[in-house]
């Protein structure tokens, strides 16, 4: 079945979950279009949701301290969060996938190396290896993209080498190899087309916990410099005067606790139909 | 005659809609007397397992009993609410699975399982449901059932484990017994000794016996009826002796001529000659010794069957011969090259030269690959030009059975049978001067196998193939080999022609082997020495 | 017993080489550029004199590999250097912090572990029904958010509209429980989804296997099928998860603590990631490390414990 197919036949709360995550990329992709003001422009102060602005047109969720307008800096902020955490996701899964490929078949030393390696990094807690690194580094774009690398890629390894570990057992693997099939073949033709299913089921999830790993670092000023519009920075911005002005924090939240719970709901119906077929 | 204990009377049980087939057991009729074994026999798919779950009041849960009536004794089964029926179960029927170790609670010791029954459906104090357990531990010949008792699931063997779950089943004297395959998943030589024990006990405790089967040898062994069934229905039914050796109904008899019986064909030296000249193999794993040593040697158009019991390092074997897994020592010279000193390029060069088709038809080929181009890359890899190939391919297609479609179609869309006859096609193109068949039937029905191992007979003979046969069945064998040898612990134990090797013996654990077979064969009792010319269908059962 | 002894032995050894390891990449990350050290402990204004006299008289000139082991040893041994932010020495201004951040983290785990356990168990007991859908629907978004967006919306409900609780926990006047439930309530949240789901799955693995059937065909009711059969083998998976799960709510902890203010190990770090203190942040991360690798070898102990198979002697003899 093609993969539009499959889309297809999920349950409905994995559809509510596509609809949210295809939503997301739209407004990524079309901030410029889609947002009604200029989100780095000062306008009017703290107004509130559905207030008039000056030059026409309405603030339908406010604006901040600085008198910035609240929907457009969440659709802008998409484009960090959902840009950075697709573009990390992918870079640690490429070395995750090829070193835990590695390790599942060729056993061994290679083995043993990649996964104590693995082992050490995943004994940081995520935050505290983010900081030492942005520490080190200075924040920035790449740098996040790295610090996320390095703390998903140990995680993606160890579940492509236990698939991997699984599916070189097979005795599909043994016939290739007896006929004199090469081992770079065999991963590609043999493992990573059957690893594949599970692998999207957590390419999805772990989308998601980078979202929530690059808000968190933006909530916590450590993320992108101001004033590029993230959701997590917005956060922090306006959690002084939150109890006055719950606006100024609720949207950005709701903002990307949708695109998570998007992200995970999909990745359920994903692993629900992978089981069934 | 003795009181009927179970009376089955024109079950019904209907497959969610959609299905292949309306029912998975469809107007079954049987009963069982009170110290009589009863066999259900039959292929994957039959129903049999249905049938006795459906006794035992416990079908899955999205399948309905539509019809019929099951009667223990006086009660009617099929009457009961659930809290009723638990008070039966375990109680007046009791059961004995097919895996007796994953029927076992992995984290409670054994003797606390069977204690379990008496406190389910007894008011005995906890003293006596232990001294109890015990006792039924040492009726079953386990020694030292303190011992047994104290351990987890895990630290017993299979046949171990069979005796607690029989234990646990006669724990309360139950009217009925239902067995559900329950020496699949056991040793020859321990699927013999169970099977002693369950005709034992029927003797001492008198109950009914319902065993379920796919085994033709078993029913011989044990059965004083007979029921057999195919797709849901009830084909034939009857006095064993006369179903097995007189059997009506066409499916009946095609079953029987199917089962592989112990007889081999006349020796028929082969003189080609030699594909395989193999010398000390070894493997070794740290301290464990899995191979020690074996030498074996195949003529080109030769069949040499090696038969052994799980373990015994058979498997070892093939998977050194086709350089999947590394040998510790030893060499194996095919077409003059010794396989195993070949490295790198050299080895990549020569592995087209053996060959394997696999056990598993499920798992041996790669579900996400096209059957045609499978084969197709086998032949390229071996030296083939892309054209040729793909051309030999479909030729090889239709060679082993399969039709020009195939080529296009992803493993999903064929059978277990059709499945092994791609992986013969397979390995086959790569033109191999030694092909190894490693249980390339023993997961498949009866009737399939037959049709495979008559497949290979009909490759072997135009092709001049040299095969390597292994497989734990001895009846197997003595259909395949034209040689065979046996394996024990890693080491060949016995080898000569296969005649010679099943009728006379040699070596004590060969005999063991062959023990389970002497006057259960359903063709005909025969002894040590006695030459074997009768056919089984013509032959008559004694006793 | 024996056995258990060279087990013990080898763990404490996998756990100390991974310390190695850790610290020295720690070391690297931070201190391989001794200028930047430098700027970090003496500021942006100061001159390349200054800078320069303060690297050679702490020994920063030496080649790296000395100024590992030295660092090392002194780490070893306790000294674990001033912070350069609060002009305290480091390892007095830790535990204090770190006692704090155990409430909280202790507090998230008494919330956490029973609910996660009993809901995952009613969920997987019986796959595929409505209790089971909600419960994994409910698991699957209250994981997916992240904990400041918990927070945001716990606090939007419970301090901005009720007014029943305070929106933050300085725990000014002293410990207050009432300051606690908040920050427990979401890290507990955000946990407890992730292990109901990891129980649930156990659970509905566990209600599959033969030894069920086998009970239900033994006579026993599904109450006791559960709770004498299911529930010891459907446990083993999900009390490691909890134990895995430490470095995670280390995580959250963290983020929590700067939301509401609490003085405690997350905003220690946060202080000194904000302030570029460098011996800070490589003490803070070797404690935090350190707590991850503990309870990682005690979740493989737990795990080894509660499965009979993985004992010593346990396996098939076959």
């Amino acid at each position: 079945m093609t993969p539009a197919g499959r889309l297809m036949l999920l349950k409905p709360s994995a559809m509510i979950g596509l609809f949210l995550v295809a939503g997301w990329l739209l407004v990524a992709a079309f901030a410029p279009w889609l947002a009604p003001f200029d989100p780095l422009a000062s306008l009017t102060p703290l107004a509130s949701p559905g207030a008039r602005a000056p030059g026409g047109g309405t603030f339908w969720l406010g604006t901040d301290l600085l008198g910035r307008d609240i929907l457009s800096r969440v659709i802008y902020g998409a484009r960090p969060v959902v840009g950075l955490s697709v573009l990390a996701t992918s870079t640690a899964y490429l070395v995750g996938v090829s070193a835990g490929l590695a390790a599942g078949y060729f056993k061994g030393a290679t083995d043993a190396i990649l996964s104590f390696l693995a082992s050490v990094v995943l004994s940081f807690p995520v935050l505290v290896l983010y900081i030492v690194v942005i520490v080190a580094l200075g924040a920035s774009y790449a740098n996040v993209v790295l610090a996320v690398t390095f703390g998903s890629a140990p995680a993606i390894f160890r579940i492509v080498r236990a698939i991997a570990l699984d599916i070189a057992g097979r005795d599909y693997v043994a016939a290739s190899q007896a006929q004199g099939e090469r081992a770079h073949r065999i991963l590609i033709q043999d493992i990573l087309p059957n690893a594949a299913p599970p692998l999207l089921v957590d390419y999805c999830l772990r989308i998601g916990y980078s979202a929530i790993t690059i808000g968190a670092l933006g909530f916590l000023g450590l993320g992108l410099p101001p004033p590029t519009p993230d959701w997590g920075g917005m956060v922090a911005e306006g959690r002084a005067m939150a109890l006055a002005f719950p606006h100024l924090v609720i949207f950005p939240c709701l903002a990307i606790s949708s695109l998570v719970v998007g992200l995970s709901l999909l990745a359920d119906g994903l692993n629900a139909e992978g089981r069934r077929g | 005659m003795a009181e009927p204990i179970l009376r089955v009377e024109h079950l019904s049980i209907a497959l969610p809609a959609g299905g292949d087939r309306a029912h998975a057991v469809e107007d079954v009729s049987l009963t069982v007397h009170r110290g009589e074994i009863v066999c259900v026999v039959g292929e994957s798919g039959s129903g049999k397992s249905m049938l006795a779950g459906a006794v035992m009041g416990a079908i899955p849960g999205d399948l309905k009993r539509d019809a019929g009536v099951i009667r223990l004794g006086e009660i009617e089964l099929t009457a009961l609410s659930e809290p009723e029926l638990r008070k039966i179960r375990g109680n007046r029927v009791a059961m004995i699975p097919q895996e007796p170790i994953a029927a076992l609670n992995p984290v409670v010791r054994v003797g606390r399982q069977i204690e379990e029954v008496f406190a389910l459906h007894t008011d005995l104090p906890a003293a006596e449901r232990t001294r109890r357990a015990l006792a039924l531990l040492a009726d079953m010949h386990l020694p030292d059932p303190e011992r047994i008792a104290r351990s987890y699931p895990s630290q017993l063997s299979g046949g171990q484990c069979q005796r607690v779950v029989i234990a646990m089943a006669l724990a309360l004297e139950p009217d009925l017994l239902i067995a559900d395959e329950p020496t699949t998943a056991l040793d020859v030589t321990t699927q013999a000794q169970i099977l002693k024990l369950v005709c034992e006990l029927r003797e001492t405790h008198g109950h009914g016996v319902l065993f379920i089967t796919h085994d033709v040898g078993v029913v011989a062994e044990i059965a004083d009826r007979v029921v057999v069934m195919r797709k849901g229905q009830l084909v034939e039914a009857g006095e064993a002796r006369q179903v097995l050796l007189a059997p009506a109904h066409p499916y009946t008899r095609e079953l029987m001529a199917a089962a592989p019986g112990m007889i081999p064909p006349p020796h028929r030296p082969v003189t080609g000659e030699h594909a395989l000249v193999a010398r000390g193999l070894t493997k070794t794993y740290g301290a464990r010794q899995a191979l020690g040593g074996v030498d074996l040697e195949i003529r080109r158009g030769e069949t040499l069957a090696i038969v052994g019991e799980s373990g015994s390092g058979k498997s070892t074997l093939a998977r050194i011969l086709v350089r999947v897994i590394a040998s510790t020592a030893g060499e194996a010279h095919v077409a003059g090259v010794d396989m195993l000193a070949l490295k790198g390029e050299a080895l990549r060069d020569k592995r087209c030269a053996v060959q394997m088709v696999f056990q598993d038809p499920f798992g041996s080929l790669n579900p996400r690959r096209r059957v045609g181009d499978m084969i197709v890359r086998a032949g390229v890899l071996a030296g083939a030009r892309p054209v040729e190939a793909r051309r030999r391919a479909e030729e090889l297609l239709e060679l082993v059975g399969l039709s020009k479609a195939a080529f296009h179609r992803r493993p999903a869309a064929f059978s277990g049978g059709q499945r092994q006859r791609v992986g013969i096609a397979r390995a086959l193109a790569a033109n191999p001067d030694l092909l190894i068949a490693d249980e390339s039937v023993s997961a498949l029905d009866v009737s399939v196998q037959a049709q495979i191992l008559d497949l290979l007979r009909d490759l072997q003979d135009r092709l001049g193939l040299a095969i390597l046969f292994i497989t734990h069945d001895l009846r197997v064998a003595a259909q395949m080999g034209h040689r065979i040898a046996v394996m024990q612990h890693g080491v060949v134990v016995e080898t000569g022609p296969a005649a010679e090797v099943l009728t006379r013996p040699s070596h004590p654990y060969t005999q063991a082997l062959l023990a389970p077979h002497r006057g259960g064969s359903w063709g005909r009792r025969w002894r040590w020495g006695e030459p074997l010319t009768l056919s089984p269908r013509r032959g008559e059962r004694a006793g | 017993m024996r056995e258990t002894l060279t087990d013990l032995a080898r763990r404490a050894g996998g756990l100390a080489l991974t310390m190695l390891v850790v610290s020295f990449l720690v070391f690297l990350t931070l201190e391989l550029n001794v200028e930047g050290v430098a700027v970090k402990v003496l500021g942006q204004f100061s001159t390349p004199d200054q800078r320069h006299a303060w690297l050679s008289e702490n020994g920063y000139l030496d080649p790296f590999a000395i100024r590992y082991l030295r660092w090392l040893a002194d780490f070893v041994r306790g000294h674990w250097g001033t912070s350069t932010y609060y002009h305290e020495d480091i390892l007095k201004l830790i535990l204090p912090r770190l006692g704090a951040s155990a409430i909280l983290a202790g507090g998230a785990l008494l919330v956490m572990i029973p609910m996660s356990l009993i809901l995952g168990v009613a969920a997987g007991a019986k796959e595929g029904s409505a209790l089971d859908r909600s419960i994994s629907l409910v698991s699957i978004v209250t994981t997916s958010i992240p904990e400041f967006a918990t927070a945001v919306f716990l606090s939007a409900v419970f301090v901005i509209g009720l007014g029943w609780l305070p929106g933050v926990s300085t725990m000014a006047a002293g410990l207050s429980l009432r300051e606690l439930i908040l920050p427990v309530s979401v890290l507990a949240l955000a946990s407890t989804g992730y292990i109901a789901r990891m129980t649930r799955a156990s659970m509905a693995e566990v209600m599959a296997q033969p030894y069920i059937r086998m009970a239900r065909l033994k006579g026993a009711s599904p109450a006791r099928i559960i709770l004498g059969h299911a529930l010891r083998n459907a446990l083993i998976t999900p009390v490691t998860v909890i134990m895995l799960q430490i470095p995670w709510i280390l995580s959250g902890v963290m983020v929590v603590e700067v939301f509401f203010a609490y003085r405690g190990f997350g905003t220690l770090l946060y202080q000194a990631s904000l302030n570029a203190d460098v011996y800070l942040v490589e003490a803070c991360a070797m404690v935090s490390v350190l707590a991850v690798v503990v309870s990682q070898t005690i979740a493989d102990l737990i795990y080894v414990r509660l499965d009979p198979r993985l004992a010593p002697g346990g396996g098939r003899h076959s």
